[in-house]
């Protein structure tokens, strides 16, 4: 039975950004690929997404151009086969989004690698759906204060950061990299979780 | 509830998508078992969204668009169809590695108490393999030349360090010691990342030394 809705009310209705555009303009979107095939919605997002994940895709600039173009096919392709399985009460439709995107990107660094495996990114990844509804709230919450948080971060923990999440490098990897112990990479990688409120939770 | 967790730092590259193929599968392995671990990967991937919302938007042109547009009647492949949830007692993960359970791996016996099965996992740098130790047995005293990642799946054993049980997660680190001993009330079973071979002290088993190696295939 769920007794905190009055409590959060505020929290789970869509909220307006400065440009005007609904947050949750995009899980509408994903919940209208999903149900009923709707290819003005994929457009939508398309041109909405694809952009991001061309980004995504040239981080760190081991992806040549046509790989990155391949890439982003590949991705929303699979957004739009996919989409019948996203909850919007679940499922944020950036991390959902974020991660196909996370997935294919690793998935083809290993085939470009030539490796030979039976599991896909998907495989190890695991869902990161809540099952209950406080989980969600909490969840959400999570997310609106890691968005706001995130550009008051000092500029060796954002730079940090970007490097493993969105150039997908290891912590020694950004150790060689940036030609530092690997104990400072930890530790600025460290700090930014715990300015932005990231967490264990026992 | 498990006891025994991969660190920030590993979660950390889980989520990222930076950790190797087979530690992936074992991180993931626990994860699935453990709220708290879920609780965090959820927010880190949360953070992984934020970064990857804020990128400068590298253009896209229409050609790109109506490239995919034209593929959307594609048959989807039916891999995608698969569900995350457990049905039976070895993890989706494991029944993509391995034919049938655990009773049909072949095994290669180290010792009277303990086996050793390797899976393809196809990971160049690391080795992948299903130890399976006897109830009451001890594995010989070892260190580690590189570090080990442990996922218990079944049973549990006991070191100088502390006891573990089913789904705790374990890592040894170079140069790290111990002699681990399986629970008497079960047969334990885990699945073992190495990206060293094992170094035994015992002196019984120290003839072995020179012939470990790596089974990456």
């Amino acid at each position: 039975m769920l007794t905190v809705t009055d409590k959060f009310d505020d929290e789970t209705d869509s909220q307006v950004e400065p440009s005007g555009k609904r947050t949750d303009e995009w899980s509408e979107c994903l919940t209208l690929i999903g149900k009923h095939e709707d290819r003005a919605a994929f457009t939508r997002l398309f041109r909405h997404f694809a952009p991001l994940m061309k980004a995504f895709a040239l981080s760190g600039s081991t992806l040549s151009a046509n790989n990155a173009d391949e890439l982003v096919q590949e991705v929303m392709l699979k957004v739009w086969q996919k989409a019948g399985a996203f909850n919007a009460e679940k499922a944020a439709a950036s991390t959902w989004i974020y991660t196909i995107a996370r997935n294919s990107r690793t998935d083809l660094f290993r085939r470009l690698q030539k490796f030979d495996t039976p599991l896909s990114a998907d495989d190890v990844s695991g869902s990161q759906e809540s099952e209950e509804a406080f989980m969600v709230l909490h969840q959400k919450r999570g997310r609106d204060r890691i968005r706001a948080l995130i550009n008051e971060l000092p500029n060796d923990q954002a730079q940090i950061l970007a490097k493993v999440y969105m150039e997908g490098k290891s912590h020694s990897e950004v150790a060689g990299e940036l030609d530092i112990p690997l104990g400072t990479v930890k530790s600025r990688v460290r700090l930014a979780l715990q300015k932005l409120q990231i967490r264990f939770e026992d | 509830m498990t006891n025994f967790h991969p660190d920030l730092d590993l979660i950390t590259e889980y989520t990222a998508g930076s950790l190797p193929l087979t530690q992936s599968a074992c991180v993931s392995l626990h994860i699935s078992h453990c709220r708290r671990c879920q609780g965090i990967a959820g927010q880190l991937s949360d953070l992984g969204a934020s970064l990857f919302e804020a990128l400068e938007p590298a253009p896209v042109g229409d050609a790109q668009l109506n490239a995919v547009l034209a593929r959307l009647d594609e048959e989807v492949p039916l891999s995608y169809a698969r569900t995350s949830k457990d049905t039976s007692n070895t993890p989706a993960i494991l029944q993509r590695l391995m034919r049938g359970d655990f009773s049909d791996l072949s095994w290669k016996n180290i010792g009277s108490t303990l086996r050793i099965s390797y899976l393809q996992a196809g990971d160049p740098q690391h080795e992948l393999a299903i130890y399976h130790f006897n109830a009451g047995g001890r594995i010989p005293e070892h260190t580690h030349r590189g570090s080990e990642m442990t996922l218990i799946l079944q049973g549990g054993f006991s070191d100088a360090h502390g006891s573990y049980h089913k789904g705790d997660f374990l890592v040894r680190r170079q140069g790290d010691v111990h002699a681990p001993t399986a629970l008497q009330s079960e047969d334990c079973i885990c699945l073992v990342v190495l990206d060293a071979p094992l170094k035994f002290i015992d002196w019984k088993f120290r003839w072995m030394n020179p012939f470990l190696k790596l089974r990456t295939v």
